[in-house]
């Protein structure tokens, strides 16, 4: 096989899949998934009913190894890659294997080069999502099915208490990498001792592998706890990628957008009864009366008598309608901003898809827009940073749902 | 007919009959002068797994007093969930009142309104000190010596190897996350200590491998001769068997009572499993699990 010979597409590697497998569970409620893999990292896309799109952005630096190689038969992007490095302008072949390729060239320069990049150059398919999890975890040591399990079920305090517990881990990440650079180059052994390390504190960990040769070929996962142990190779099928549903947030129209701390809505969803049908999110300007004094006191009680909640949970179900209101608090809300009065309903079923992410994030962006797109993206807590990555600092990977309002009409 | 012993080891043999008991739910009971066998045969389950044990007396019991017109052998039926019962109430109370040391647990066999129950006296003494008697009464039905003549165990292939099974819970966790993928699990050997469990199906292939393990130096040749002529084996050859993952769950729930597992790998036919109650040198009893093969090589 001539592909064999070639550099696989994609090859990562990571000491501990825990991070990982907490990112793929966070979108786990369908079990087809698309991967999109790109130089920045990877995306894993599910879809239900054409209504919910929930998507991880899982981001190179995650990896202790990640090499994207663009496949072969796309002939056109080796070209692009060419045309990177030497800036120069597209040649016939480029514009010949695809038409839009001469809008390509000319963004990269205008807009930012990094992302023009990632959206041509991209290699995707479709695994079994629950597959790809019951593999990573064959040792049952990828983490509890929570994610972040330790504050599921207590209020913000025990939030508070897991964010220094993960600083804390990273921080002995920081070790570990400290100790790993002394041989920088030989990534492999640094990961069997620092699974050694970590296998001090009394648990173990699994180390992955993960290989794909390219379109047709199967996703290959090594996996391993440390070197004495076992050793385990699954290859998972791999489909052609399904057209996704496409819903784009556009920013100019947004109307709402809200960002707080994940725990205040995960506090607000878990106390809903899971029979609602229905939920909706209410939002109005803040009142205009002086804005700049947001000390809660004061503003709860306007909004309240005013029947006009800045920020309002509705949740209707057979048993009744249950309204939770937020205060307009920089504690609460720590970003709040409202055009104009709004009323978006979803189906309950499809917002509690996103209660797993939402579980184990820290911080949640809630934005809607005139069309009821609702757009939540939750920022998923960094516990095994690569310190040492080329790149700098890991961004934090995150999980980004889009659901469409249901049509009020109907 | 008279039975009558002291059950030492309560917690073995709960830990025993706790495995027999996820296989299925009658087991027959033989009593002989100097063993216990557990038997379940495949009749009664669907994997069509066999176990026949075999545990010394004296591993479990004391003052052990046997009587019968059979050679001194009874052999009964009963279900097993009743008799787990039992055992649990008696591991309860030699684990809250061990302090005391005055926890007997007697087991009898008896006839309660005309029929036969195997009796389960345990004394023991509450936090103040006052004895207190429980008798738990296992329904059993007596087999005729005729019945348990007939129980004769599978008659199997010369093994092709015999290989030391890494610690069973760890098999068990492998085999759980494998479970909802496949229905057929292929186990793999050969004599430089490479096992390997793996599941083909076609939307996965995962394929577990260990390593330097073990090999079990059985006296006599683990090869068959038809089906090697070389007298030395290819070390590097490959021995496997198909099994349910079912049935090979059950079996891993053993892993509660082993120390030392062996497998036994006959090519296409079963899959032995030896498990040691206690150390191998010194073992109190081993539980012999047959699995048979599916033969479905296609695509494997």
């Amino acid at each position: 096989m001539s592909q064999e010979e070639l550099p696989p597409v994609l090859k990562a590697s990571v000491h501990d899949v825990r991070y990982f497998v907490s990112l793929l569970r966070g979108v786990n409620f369908v079990n087809r998934a698309t991967i999109t893999v790109t130089k920045r990292g990877m995306t894993i896309t599910v879809e239900e009913s054409r209504t919910l799109l929930g998507t991880a952005f899982i981001f190179s630096e995650i990896f202790d190894e990640y090499i994207y190689n663009p496949e072969k038969p796309q002939y056109h992007q080796n070209l692009l890659q060419r045309e990177r490095e030497a800036r120069a302008n597209a040649n016939e072949n480029t514009l010949s294997t695809q038409g839009s390729s001469s809008a390509m060239e000319v963004t990269p320069d205008l807009t930012q080069p990094n992302e023009a990049e990632d959206d041509s150059d991209n290699a995707a398919f479709e695994v079994p999502l629950n597959t790809v999890i019951e593999c990573l975890n064959i040792f049952g040591t990828a983490g509890g099915s929570g994610g972040g399990g330790g504050g599921s079920s207590s209020g913000g305090t025990a939030n508070v208490r897991r964010w220094q517990r993960d600083g804390d881990n990273s921080g002995e990440d920081n070790e570990t990498n400290a100790e790993e650079g002394g041989e920088e180059g030989q990534r492999r052994g640094g990961r069997t001792r620092r699974t050694g390390y970590t296998g001090v504190g009394g648990e173990k960990r699994t180390g992955m592998r993960m290989t794909y040769n390219g379109s047709g070929y199967p996703l290959t996962l090594l996996l391993a706890e440390d070197s004495s142990g076992p050793t385990t190779t699954c290859e998972i099928t791999t489909f052609d990628p399904e057209p996704h549903l496409e819903l784009e947030f556009d920013n100019d129209q947004l109307i709402l957008k809200i960002i707080l701390k994940s725990s205040w809505l995960r506090d607000a969803l878990s106390e809903l009864d899971p029979s609602c049908e229905k939920l909706t999110f209410i939002s109005n300007p803040p009142p205009p009366i002086n804005p700049l004094e947001t000390g809660g006191q004061r503003n709860r009680h306007p909004f309240r008598e005013d029947l006009q909640p800045v920020f309002r949970i509705q949740a209707e179900g057979t048993f009744g309608t249950t309204e939770m209101d937020y205060p307009n608090d920089r504690e609460v809300l720590e970003t709040f901003e409202c055009k104009k009065s709004l009323s978006y309903t979803y189906r309950f079923n499809h917002i509690a898809r996103t209660l797993r992410a939402l579980q184990s994030s820290t911080k949640t962006s809630l934005r809607i827009d005139d069309e009821g797109l609702l757009s939540l993206q939750f920022l998923m807590p960094v516990t095994n940073k690569r310190v040492g990555a080329p790149g700098g600092e890991a961004p934090a990977a995150f999980i980004e749902f889009r659901c469409l309002a249901v049509d009020e009409e109907l | 007919m008279r039975f009558r012993a002291t059950l030492d080891n309560v917690s073995t043999f709960f830990k025993i009959m706790q495995t027999i008991e996820k296989l299925q739910k009658k087991c027959i009971i033989q009593f002989s002068e100097n063993y216990m066998r557990i038997i379940c045969r495949n009749d009664a389950n669907e994997g069509g797994v066999e176990v026949w044990s075999k545990i010394k007396v004296d591993s479990l019991f004391t003052n052990y007093r046997i009587q019968s017109m059979a050679d001194n052998t009874i052999t009964l039926e009963l279900y097993t969930e009743a008799l787990l019962a039992a055992l649990r109430s008696a591991t309860a109370s030699s684990s809250n009142f061990s302090t005391f040391g005055t926890d007997v647990v007697t087991m009898r066999l008896a006839k309660k309104n005309n029929h036969a129950v195997l009796a389960l006296d345990i004394q023991a003494s509450s936090r103040v000190g006052k004895p207190v008697s429980v008798t738990h009464d296992v329904m059993i039905e007596l087999m005729s010596p005729q019945d348990a003549e007939r129980l004769n165990e599978p008659m199997c292939p010369d093994p092709n190897l015999h290989i030391i099974l890494p610690p069973l819970h760890k098999l068990r966790t492998i085999v759980d996350r494998l479970k909802p993928m496949s229905d057929i699990l292929a186990i793999r050997a050969n004599h430089n200590g490479c096992l390997r469990l793996s599941i083909n199906t076609e939307s996965v292939k995962v394929n577990t491998e260990w390593r330097k393990c073990t090999l079990a130096n059985f006296p006599d040749p683990t090869l068959s001769q038809e089906q090697e002529p070389e007298d030395q084996p290819d070390p590097d050859q490959l021995f496997s068997c198909l099994v349910s993952v079912r049935s090979f769950l059950k079996f891993l729930n053993s892993h509660v009572v082993s120390t030392t597992t062996i497998a036994a790998i006959c090519q296409n036919h079963c899959i032995i499993l030896y498990v040691y109650i206690g150390d191998v040198t010194d073992a109190g009893g081993v539980l012999t699990f047959y699995i048979p093969a599916i033969i479905d090589d296609e695509n494997f």
